[in-house]
């Protein structure tokens, strides 16, 4: 088995409609960069950061969805092992708004109950674009219980703050542990309960 | 030239100069590459996805009949509606006792005019964001389509249709607030929506805009399947391919060619597409987890290493195989790998071959690699040498 290098590990979800530049958000909080001309996403697409909260190093492992209906059935497995899902819509996209609900259904039927939602109205940096009012992202999240956050891929804006507030939400639950027992090799099958998979 | 890579031209042109083209032959020369010297590649893609029959007598008859069919569709398909529209935007009144946007009848023009715009839009942000490395889908073709781009025509084109559903959707969306009431839809001066690409001017058209019709057409004929994301990956090796030929006579064609191709090939790879047979014989869970079972019997050690580390098939295979490979390598290295996979008679066997060669040749790799390293090397597979995959997959195919 691998050296371990972190405490904690935390598995997240990307979903929302296509275009919404879930991958953009994705790639802005990994690399640090931005680009317009991402090709789309088929199945899943992965990446790993590691960043360090309350002296805890917690290896973050993100899974990229494609957002098409075509793919759901190829995507939904994910949801059950994800302990934070971020649910993202375009601001300049009524649609993507509208189907919100769709997606936080999905959520319901295939994630764990204690999963940690975050909703994003992704794209904030073209307000003479937007179509959907930061309200009504506002306000869906509080139907929901949901935390909110409008980002921008392009511009930095809140990204880095979502990704580590919603870890340090999924930390908040996470009982505490003895150190050693993380080291502990857990044999397979598990996943369910992500943080303590044997992978990694 | 090197005098092999004549040689090996002097072979193709032997088969193919054949009235009859002896399809076994030519099949075994392009496993091993075809050259691209003289448009040969093409012809022999357009063979091989029996787009052209062996009877070479019979080419020029059903070129003409298919060129003439496809530009039928586009009369049918995006001219035609086009000018209803436009018709109907002008005397609305007249028509709204019989029909109107708001109509919720199945059969109302106007609720397929919605229908078709969400499936344009979805294909319209795929085709955009195809190979942007590369220059040439954002370059203009030399061929653009006359019956589309005369000066003179009041319909609306796919070009005009997709700029006023993105404007159309915020005038939806300002009216459930209840700020502004319902506007024109056909309001003037539309706010640059599209600003991050280029539109090339009127009068001109990028290549992806060629891909956007030829895959709106598909999806018009196919409404069962229409538009699923990943189709834009596979016509586009195939429409580059054509758009390239250095016949100048095929070139022309490349549009109606890459449609009847693109039509053939997806006629045998469509189940790959559709989420309800996922889980049936023909799906692609079914086709991953024959990726995984050769595996086990080429190399049950690499095997049972991705099983310990819980890497399921659906984290690579799952784009590996639908798209044919087309996102893991270089255009060319794809095009490349192509010439083999249509080459096998039994088609798409090959592939899960050279899946599995991918993983054998990076077994050490992933025999040492935890979980992490693991997924990073198969989403982004780190061997750019296809003839070295092309070839491990031969010898996995002779070791049966």
């Amino acid at each position: 088995m691998a050296k371990k290098t972190y405490d904690l590990l935390f598995k997240l979800l990307l979903i929302g409609d296509s275009g919404v530049g879930k991958t953009c958000v994705l790639f802005r909080f990994s690399d640090d960069a931005f680009n317009t001309t991402f090709i789309s996403t088929i199945g899943i697409d992965f990446k790993i950061k590691t960043v360090e909260l309350q002296g805890k190093k917690i290896k973050l492992q993100i899974w990229d969805t494609a957002g098409q209906e075509r793919f759901h059935t190829i995507t939904t497995s994910y949801y059950r092992g994800a302990m934070g899902i971020m649910l993202v819509y375009d601001i300049t996209n009524a649609k993507s708004f509208e189907n919100i609900s769709k997606w936080l259904r999905n959520i319901d039927e295939h994630a764990n109950e204690d999963v940690e939602r975050m909703l994003l109205g992704n794209k904030c940096d073209m307000e003479d674009k937007r179509v959907v009012a930061k309200a009504k992202g506002e306000q869906i999240a509080r139907e929901h219980g949901i935390r909110f956050f409008e980002t921008s891929a392009k511009a930095n804006i809140n990204i880095e703050k979502a990704f580590l507030t919603l870890a340090e939400d999924i930390l908040r639950k996470t009982p505490v542990k003895e150190p050693n027992s993380e080291n502990v090799d857990i044999s397979s099958g598990g996943g369910v309960t992500g943080w303590k998979s044997k992978c990694c | 030239m090197s005098s092999l890579h004549k040689s090996r031209i002097a072979e193709f042109q032997d088969v193919l100069g054949e009235p009859e083209i002896v399809l076994e032959k030519l099949r075994e020369l392009c496993f091993s590459g075809i050259p691209f010297d003289g448009g040969l590649r093409c012809l022999c893609w357009k063979i091989l996805l029996n787009y052209l029959p062996v009877e070479k007598v019979l080419w020029s008859t059903l070129l003409k009949k298919q060129r003439e069919l496809y530009s039928q569709f586009l009369k049918e398909m995006i001219i035609q509606p086009g000018i209803a529209k436009a018709n109907l935007g002008v005397s609305r009144e007249d028509v709204t006792l019989e029909d109107h946007p708001l109509n919720p009848n199945p059969d109302s023009r106007w609720n397929t005019y919605f229908k078709d715009n969400e499936v344009l839009l979805q294909i319209d942000k795929d085709v955009r964001r195809l190979y942007p490395d590369m220059a040439f889908f954002q370059r203009p073709t030399d061929y653009p389509c006359l019956l589309i781009l005369d000066p003179q025509n009041e319909f609306e084109t796919l070009r005009k249709r997709v700029e006023q559903t993105t404007l159309k959707s915020q005038t939806v969306a300002r009216n459930r607030s209840g700020v502004t009431n319902v506007s024109s839809p056909l309001k003037t001066s539309a706010p640059n929506s599209l600003s991050e690409y280029e539109v090339l001017p009127n009068g001109c058209e990028a290549h992806w805009e060629v891909v956007e019709r030829i895959l709106f057409i598909y999806a018009k004929l196919n409404p069962g399947i229409a538009y699923v994301q990943g189709m834009n990956e596979i016509v586009g090796p195939l429409y580059y391919t054509f758009a390239t030929d250095p016949n100048s006579d095929w070139k022309e064609h490349a549009e109606a060619d890459t449609f009847f191709c693109f039509t053939n090939l997806m006629a045998e790879i469509r189940d790959n597409f559709i989420k309800s047979l996922d889980d049936s014989q023909c799906g692609i869970t079914y086709k991953m987890e024959k990726v995984y079972s050769t595996l086990k019997e080429k190399d049950v050690e690499l095997y049972l290493k991705l099983q310990e580390q819980n890497i399921k098939p659906q984290f690579f295979a799952f784009r590996w195989l639908t798209l044919l490979l087309s996102q893991e390598f270089l255009l060319p290295d794809v095009i490349r790998i192509w010439d083999s996979l249509f080459a096998d008679d039994n088609r798409f066997e090959f592939l899960l071959l050279v899946c599995c060669a991918m993983l054998i040749l990076i077994r050490d790799q992933l025999l040492e690699g935890d979980f992490t390293l693991n997924m990073r090397m198969l989403q982004d597979y780190p061997i750019s040498d296809v003839l070295l995959i092309l070839k491990k997959a031969k010898e996995l195919q002779d070791s049966k």
